[in-house]
């Protein structure tokens, strides 16, 4: 896991009562971060989550001005998080019956840099045991702060899949065989051997289920993708078979075998027939359970 | 046009009110008097939705289902000045009011001229920030226009000049809200929503001042601990954080006064596990006193959504008979897949069916509501759900036919499958999301006493769902996942005219008439097209 990730785990440890000074707990984080650092598995927490994904849309939420987070001064916040927070407000900010949720609070949401936290706590929080902190100690917290935040959004590093292997490989290989009918095309032992090395659970799950979409992450996925075919016959006789290339309502085309494109406009006269070579998967959505799902993958991952 | 005589003469009961049609709206000079909005003149389209039903069902009939093969370009209107931050995408339905054609893109307003896109004016709104997704257009009240901006300002325009005149906040932007509805003129109201699923934020629906902007009334989607609908939520912090957007625009029955509203999915999005029950009013079509925001009654499609299916699609406003009373209607495609007639005076509920095949509820209880199966909620090692988290249905709008008694819409049937990232006591923020997925595509058209699909025209892809608008001339026009506008006989689906138009359709089209001369305007990435007659 990550510095980060390994921060979180400690914090909890400190909730329920882990005894320390701030340095030990930050010493403790970083022998476990260096000793113990993030695994490429999916279901694992990714390294640099934040910085490889490629920005979209949503990252636009909130203003232009929204604080940006410096990691090292969130890392430094989150050890005064510890030690002067995290009993009332939880150990993701996210509140407790003694503390408010501040990933949600307002007053975070509309500071920048500690402009709005600073003076809240300047005027005594909390109650009886005011905080006092530097004006550095602020804005480290403030990263922190705004940290969690960030975190919580979609676009946030712990939106990942968590464990999907809760499937019987027996009953998923009763169901391969079965009235999945998936060994009438595949083989354990031909197109299918290790597929669990070549895929991750999470991946693997979304190949069996829509194999003709790409999955995820894996580039390879999509080049494996088996192409759509197309026959038209002309009322003058003509017959063309190829890859589809482009259909609608009006207009059909494809290429042959030998690369040849073909453009046809649809009528009462032309024919056309699809055949899509992943239409047995697409009968088996209305078909499958959950379990089902769960079982035939927890199956397939015992072929590493 | 027998054949349209005769179909209109068996409408007749679908009509609503027969009103003295004027047949412009610029007889009083310029601008736009709201009043004007209770019985729009076939010259304009001075609506998100044309008018206040949301039908978007025109009159005219000069194209029609036996001439629409000769229908052919008249202008293309290429976005001046370079796109908006969302690749300039037209998903605004335009407006015309006096020969004027008004429409907007995040942060950017347009006037061109409804004859020949020549444009008019432009204006750029100066962004602080949030997302600049889509902005669904403007609304018009006397020498006024108003828009919404991604950074939470609702924005007046002099209609002529395109000079700003005022511009008020209607939202945070650092609780992560945005903007981006069409306003919609009641009478002296502009009613605002407000968008955002990012933070756990409460949804609500405003009425402001033409004149200032200032607030009227608000009404807060989410009640508080004591009001009706808390007993459907845990606790006061999931109430209060609890969601339920007003993404689009509202429609508004005159005779009662009140105007119904969709709202959007409870909140945190995906991982449910700390806001157990019903989760009211999220999810919900509303009916709301147009004066005060006071509330009438509720109907809700998706009980405890976990699937992002915001029930914001059109209530459309119509008069039907069923069971042999003639009655006040209002219908939705909902995004869940289920579509609803109710009784727009009490919110009973006529209809209940499924527009396309869905696996996620268990039945309908008494009062037409889905019941939701608690194992199709998302789970952390997935749950194969459909639809997908795009929806049956999604923002843009469908149509009803006074003349078929049909409700059209462009539909998806998708699968995919859902997770839960988060699996703490207190999830927050989306906490999941859906993965994976397969869909196909048609153009549904529904027998508004039954529920039952009456016809249905399949694409040959699935993809993206351009708006619908149905005519008096027994057409259909509908946007195809292949970047086709097609026009089909409203009757029977069968498509009669096309053209391709290089992008998707990106908003719902629209219809006119100036100079004795039918015009059909719709969007398609950052162009629009004006298509007439050429005969």
């Amino acid at each position: 896991m990550t510095r980060e990730q390994w921060g979180a785990i400690v914090s909890n440890m400190i909730s329920r009562g882990a005894k320390g000074s701030d340095e030990e707990f930050a010493e403790v984080v970083d022998y476990l971060a260096k000793n113990l650092p993030p695994t490429n598995k999916v279901g694992a927490p990714v390294a640099n989550a934040k910085t490889q994904r490629r920005p979209s849309l949503l990252d636009q939420a909130g203003a232009n001005d929204k604080q940006i987070v410096d990691e090292d001064a969130a890392a430094r916040g989150r050890t005064i998080y510890i030690a002067q927070c995290i009993t009332c407000h939880g150990t993701r900010a996210r509140g407790s019956e003694r503390g408010a949720d501040l990933v949600r609070s307002v007053l975070v949401l509309h500071d920048r840099y500690g402009s709005a936290i600073g003076p809240f706590l300047a005027k005594g929080h909390p109650e009886g045991k005011s905080v006092t902190l530097t004006q550095n100690q602020i804005v480290d917290l403030s990263h922190f702060l705004h940290q969690q935040v960030g975190d919580t959004l979609r676009t946030g590093p712990y939106n990942h899949v968590l464990n999907i292997l809760v499937g019987d490989p027996k009953e998923g290989k009763a169901f391969f065989n079965g009235p999945g009918k998936c060994s009438q095309c595949h083989s354990t032992s031909g197109d299918l051997a290790h597929i669990a090395s070549k895929y991750d659970p999470a991946v693997l799950q979304l190949k069996v289920v829509f194999p003709q979409t790409a999955a995820f992450g894996r580039r390879s996925a999509t080049n494996s993708r088996k192409p759509v075919t197309v026959t038209v016959s002309t009322a003058s006789g003509e017959s063309v078979t190829g890859v589809l290339d482009r259909i609608d309502d009006f207009n059909v085309s494809l290429q042959d075998e030998s690369g040849q494109y073909h453009s046809f406009e649809r009528g009462p006269g032309v024919k056309v027939e699809k055949h899509d070579p992943y239409a047995t998967h697409v009968e088996l959505l209305d078909e499958y359970t959950d379990k089902d799902i769960h079982d035939v993958v927890a199956y397939l991952e015992t072929f590493k | 046009m027998k054949f349209i005589s005769a179909l209109l003469m068996a409408a007749l009961p679908l009509i609503p009110a027969p009103a003295a049609e004027p047949v412009s709206a610029s007889a009083g000079g310029g601008g736009l008097d709201p009043s004007v909005l209770l019985h729009p003149p076939v010259d304009s389209w001075p609506t998100y939705n044309g008018d206040y039903s949301g039908r978007r069902f025109s009159s005219l009939t000069k194209i029609n289902d036996h001439n629409v093969q000769s229908l052919s370009l008249a202008w293309m209107y290429q976005l001046s000045g370079g796109g908006d931050p969302s690749g300039g995408r037209i998903s605004a339905t335009p407006l015309v009011v006096n020969g004027v054609m008004y429409f907007t893109v995040p942060d950017r307003v347009w006037a061109i001229d409804a004859r020949t896109g020549h444009e008019l004016w432009t204006y750029t709104w100066t962004s602080k920030g949030g997302i600049h997704l889509g902005n669904r257009g403007a609304g018009i009240s006397g020498n006024s226009l108003y828009f919404e901006t991604p950074d939470c300002n609702l924005v007046s325009l002099n209609l002529n000049s395109g000079k700003k005149q005022w511009n008020q906040a209607i939202c945070d932007l650092d609780q992560m809200y945005y903007a981006s509805a069409a306003p919609v003129v009641i009478k002296n109201h502009i009613i605002t929503g407000v968008s955002g699923d990012d933070l756990d934020r409460p949804g609500y629906l405003e009425a402001r001042d033409p004149a200032t902007g200032e607030l009227q009334w608000h009404w807060s989607v989410v009640p508080k601990p004591g009001e009706p609908g808390s007993e459907t939520w845990p606790n006061a912090d999931a109430m209060a954080h609890g969601g339920g957007m007003t993404w689009l625009s509202c429609t508004y029955d005159p005779d009662l006064n009140t105007l119904f509203i969709g709202t959007g999915n409870p909140q945190p999005v995906v991982a449910g596990k700390a806001r157990p029950g019903a989760n009211l009013f999220t999810e919900s079509i509303v009916a709301l006193n147009a004066d005060t925001g006071k509330m009438v009654w509720y109907f809700q499609p998706s009980p405890h959504d976990t699937h992002d299916w915001d029930a914001i699609q059109t209530p459309v406003l119509f008069d039907g008979d069923i069971d042999g009373k003639h009655r006040k209607l209002l219908a939705q495609a909902s995004r869940n897949g289920w579509f609803f007639v109710l009784d727009r005076e009490t919110g009973k509920d006529y209809v209940t069916s499924q527009f396309v095949k869905t696996n996620w509820a268990k039945g309908v209880d008494a009062k037409g509501e889905p019941i939701p199966n608690p194992a199709k909620e998302p789970q952390i090692a997935g749950a194969l759900v459909s639809p997908n988290q795009g929806g049956a249905a999604n923002w843009p709008p469908p149509s009803f036919s006074p003349a078929t008694g049909l409700f059209y819409i462009n539909a998806t049937r998708a699968f995919s499958i859902y997770y839960i990232f988060d699996d703490s006591d207190k999830p927050e923020g989306w906490g999941g999301n859906d993965q994976g997925g397969w869909a196909e595509s048609m153009l549904q058209a529904l027998d508004y006493r039954t529920g039952k699909v009456r016809w249905s025209h399949k694409w040959e892809t699935p993809g993206i769902r351009g708006g619908l608008l149905s005519t008096a001339g027994n057409l259909v026009f509908a946007g195809d996942p292949s970047s086709n506008l097609v026009a089909l006989n409203a009757t029977t689906g069968e498509p009669l005219w096309h053209a391709n138009l290089g992008s998707s359709v990106t908003n719902g089209a629209i219809t006119y008439e100036l100079d004795d001369r039918q015009y059909l305007v719709v969007g398609a990435g950052d162009k629009m097209f004006a298509f007439v007659m050429n005969q």
